[in-house]
């Protein structure tokens, strides 16, 4: 993804065809004039998501209810219009951009609670219920939903669900799949169906484990049911201090070596400290080459155990320090570098280019070795701030884009760094999604026989030409050949990053 | 029962090599017994013999520990028996990853003494015990007393490689614990039994194995208090593995209390355990109690001969759930985090079934026939497959020609 400061450029998008306008009539009919975009200058702000892609849809619609977001489909299908599920916008590999145009279903306006039920430890939401909200609301009982996108004072249940989102958190209690029990979701034909149960391993074959992370091109998610773990007795955070990316890289396989799983283990680069330290004095060394934040929890006897254990793991490692924190305002300071690090990286360049990778974690080592070798010969600045214990890699390429071809030299690197992760035996996203962004790199991790079996699916869904075009998978009528060449032809327009 | 005439099989013997053939008689399902047996020596052949059975139209019921073939729909024809214990082999075993990949005819049992030897071990622990094997955890999704505390196979599973009715190969997912590339056709795959294409490969992510376990127990006057002191057990959230609740039937029968009783299973490091130990202690009578009740009550659910039923309800409803069991010859027990009560009769009719599964959907919740005659799967649906529509295209896509567990999910399915 890349996260944009500049100025708006022009949206693609095809030609506002004359239909749009009896769209839009019949969406009003149905939804309510409110609820319903098409003024050009309406759209403009639906053009993008966090991505560098932009297009513009014909028309936006904000339903509030299941039945109004299945009319709308039932509605888009009759015009033969593209449909294109949104929540904030937070996306980062372009899942919400309508590159076909059509109808963007902006979901925010579905945000209740449907309920909250400690008894039976789940929540029910709708899609457009912000991360935090729900974590807010379930504060009081005690209680907590797992997933934590770092992003999570913005995003929403739907694009979590859609996108199958991790967090920090992900390294034991899982992605948002593994939280998902149940889904009601509008199919591409307009059908209200449900998937899942108020308990786990329902009847029949699981459909939500497959919709889940779908990328919102089987079907527009309108509830979710979701698994609520208790809070923890208690909690320890530990600061680990190495001098080197590789020293801490081993000390992550090391505590996992020693029969531990904390709840987090998150690593900091040297120049993601160098930017963030400054602006949010979090404590962390200036001259560390990373740090290591790792989590446990537990009763209180297990976590001052595991908390024991893991020192040990990261001095053996050669951590020059270790800091402990177990109350809840300390831990949160330690916290707030990590939390802060991408906003701080906005402040400290021009632009920049974040990446979402994966490797098996034993191969971290030298695959940041060969990350910032190859950011040096590409000729940029590197910062790393990542989910070190799911092996998940985050580099955020800085760079100007006044400078000549800076965005093509980016992509390169990009690509180059998705290549290594893939020979290592990793994939090209942990968390992000495929997208818009990733499509041409499927074929890197998938045969034409995988990839056809993916589109025997959305074939069977309904949803191959119409709904969500061009995202996930490769091909497509009237869909570009794939990120860089999307990219470079928008670059002719203007601006970002 | 008429059936259409069977067809000839003999091409399939000159496609595959002549060691691969195996007598029908090993392979009986409900009764039947298959045309002829097949046990690939690899994944290749597997592909060969879907390929060449899908050309045919036969009928092919893959298989492996057959622990699991007395579930869902009694199979409309059966033509091929693919017996998949040739694929054991471990493929890659990354210990410091908390990885592995496995062949799917591995069992359970051999996949844990290799995991064992790092102090590792997959946390999943189905009916009736570690002869399951990988493909079929997979292909029943089946859980047990650890399900709700611990993740699933489902959740478990990272990547797979399946061969399909056409004879394709095609993987998803992959080796890493975080990856959201693609569609997760390996979540779909799990628990379909079959329906999709036979799964050859698994990845799994792997746990450490807890360094002290326990198994605690503790007996009420009534179901209704030992529902509730489980309930406190829970809302502790203490490091445990398993919470069950057993009817006083129950607990007879695994020689515990003759009283409704709480099992409890804590795992994890020893401080933890004695720690938790003493909480339990404050929370209920709790006393230390024979692990052998675990697989005890796996071997219960998987009993090959009688009829079992697992209800999932809300966590609020299960002492309800339990309830309804009651004034039938049935062992009933209850594992709270996953709301499943499972239910172990010998001679349950279709009206009892029927009646359990009518007090289930009344709390929300729905009943599945986890293993029973096939009268009784005949009489009363075993539980259907989901969202029929979509389920249908789904297989009309997959399998056209109905090669895989042939109406398994229902007539024509």
């Amino acid at each position: 993804m890349t996260t944009t400061s500049g100025a708006a450029r022009p949206a693609r998008g095809p030609e506002r065809r004359p239909p749009y306008e009896a769209l839009a009539r019949d969406l009003r009919a149905a939804l309510g004039e409110a609820h319903v975009l098409d003024a050009p200058e309406d759209l403009v702000g639906f053009e993008y998501d966090a991505t560098i892609e932009r297009a513009r849809p014909d028309v936006v619609v904000f339903p509030r209810t299941t039945a109004e977001v299945a009319a709308a489909v039932r509605i888009a299908n009759q015009h033969e219009v593209p449909i294109v599920p949104r929540g904030s916008g937070t996306g980062l590999s372009g899942g919400a951009v309508p590159v076909r145009g059509g109808m963007l279903v902006v979901l925010t306006r579905m945000n209740s609670i449907v309920e909250v039920s400690p008894d039976d430890r789940v929540a029910v939401v709708q899609p457009g219920v912000i991360n935090l909200h729900l974590q807010e609301a379930l504060a009081p009982h005690g209680l907590t939903y797992a997933p934590d996108p770092s992003s999570q004072r913005v995003c929403t249940i739907g694009g979590n669900v859609a996108n199958n989102s991790g967090g920090p958190h992900t390294l034991a209690h899982g992605s948002t799949v593994n939280h998902v029990l149940a889904l009601e979701v509008v199919l591409p034909d307009g059908r209200v169906a449900r998937f899942g149960s108020r308990v786990p391993d329902a009847l029949g074959i699981d459909l939500r484990g497959l919709l889940v992370g779908s990328e919102g091109t089987l079907g527009i998610v309108t509830e979710a049911t979701l698994r609520l773990v208790r809070m923890p007795p208690a909690v320890r955070t530990l600061l680990a201090i190495f001098e080197s990316v590789e020293a801490a890289s081993h000390a992550v396989s090391d505590v996992i070596r020693r029969g531990i799983i904390p709840v987090a283990m998150e690593m900091l680069d040297r120049e993601i400290i160098r930017i963030v330290e400054p602006r949010i004095h979090a404590g962390y060394p200036l001259d560390a080459g990373a740090v290591l934040l790792i989590e446990v929890e537990g009763v209180p006897e297990g976590v001052a155990l595991d908390a024991q254990i893991v020192e040990d793991a990261c001095r053996h490692a050669g951590a020059r320090e270790v800091r402990s924190a177990s109350e809840a305002a300390e831990r949160e300071r330690l916290w707030e570098g990590r939390k802060a690090a991408i906003g701080a990286i906005g402040g400290a360049a021009p632009a920049f280019y974040l990446l979402d990778g994966v490797v098996p974690r034993t191969r971290l080592p030298e695959v940041m070795a060969r990350v910032m070798a190859l950011s040096a010969e590409h000729g940029f600045r590197c910062a790393n701030v990542f989910h070190a214990g799911d092996g998940n890699l985050h580099p955020n390429i800085m760079f100007d884009p006044a400078e000549e071809h800076a965005t093509d030299r980016v992509l390169a690197l990009g690509e180059a760094i998705m290549r290594v992760c893939v020979e290592a035996g990793g994939s090209i996203t942990g968390e992000h999604g495929v997208g818009l962004e990733k499509r041409s790199y499927m074929d890197w991790v998938f045969t034409p026989a995988d990839l056809a079996a993916m589109h025997v699916v959305r074939d069977a869904f309904g949803g191959r030409e119409r709904f969500n075009p061009c995202k996930v998978l490769p091909g497509g009528h009237g869909c570009a050949s794939g990120h860089a060449a999307e990219v470079v032809r928008h670059l002719a327009g203007g601006v970002y990053v | 029962m008429t059936s259409p005439p069977t067809p000839s099989i003999e091409p399939l013997r000159h496609a595959l090599p002549a060691d691969t053939e195996r007598g029908p008689h090993h392979y009986a399902i409900d009764g039947a017994e298959p045309v002829a047996g097949f046990a690939p020596n690899d994944r290749a052949e597997v592909a060969l013999l879907l390929r060449t059975a899908t050309a045919l139209g036969l009928a092919v019921a893959p298989q492996a520990g057959r622990t699991a073939l007395r579930a869902g729909r009694p199979l409309e024809a059966y033509h091929v028996a693919l017996d998949l214990r040739g694929l054991h082999r471990i493929v890659e075993y990354v210990p410091d990853d908390l990885t592995v990949t496995v062949e799917a005819g591995m069992s359970l049992r051999a996949l844990q003494d290799e995991l064992a030897e790092h102090g590792q071990y997959l946390p999943v622990d189905p009916a009736p015990d570690d002869h399951v094997t990988v493909g079929g955890l997979l292909a029943t999704a089946r859980s047990g007393a650890w399900r709700g505390h611990l993740p699933g196979a489902r959740d478990l599973v990272l990547g797979i490689e399946a061969v399909l009715p056409s004879g394709d190969r095609i993987k998803s997912g992959g080796r890493v614990v975080k990856n959201v590339t693609g569609y997760d056709l390996h979540r779909m795959h799990t628990g379909a039994l079959g329906a999709f294409g036979v799964i050859v490969e698994a990845s799994f992510k792997v746990a450490p194995r807890p360094a002290a376990t326990a198994t605690l127990a503790a007996s009420e006057g009534h179901l209704d208090a030992a529902c509730a002191l489980a309930r406190r057990a829970w809302d502790a959230a203490l490091p445990v593995r398993a919470i069950t609740v057993l009817t006083s039937e129950t607990a007879r029968r695994l020689d515990v209390s003759s009283a409704p009783t709480v099992i409890v299973e804590l795992a994890g490091s020893r401080a933890a355990v004695e720690r938790s130990t003493a909480d339990l202690a404050a929370i209920g009578p709790f006393t230390d109690a024979s692990p052998a009740a675990w697989p005890h009550l796996r071997r219960l659910q998987g009993d090959p001969h009688a009829t079992v039923l697992r209800a999932g309800v809300p966590p609020s409803a299960l002492t309800a759930m339990l309830d309804a069991t009651r004034g039938l010859d049935v062992l009933a027990w209850a594992n709270v985090a996953s709301g499943a009560v499972v239910m172990h009769g010998r001679d349950l009719d279709a009206a009892a079934v029927r009646g359990l599964r009518a007090a289930a959907e009344a709390r929300g919740g729905f009943l599945q026939v986890e293993g029973a005659p096939a009268a009784l799967r005949r009489e009363v649906d075993p539980g259907g497959p989901g969202d029929l529509a979509l389920v249908t295209a789904l297989r009309d896509r997959f399998d056209p020609t109905r090669t895989l567990n042939r109406g398994r999910w229902g007539a024509g399915l």
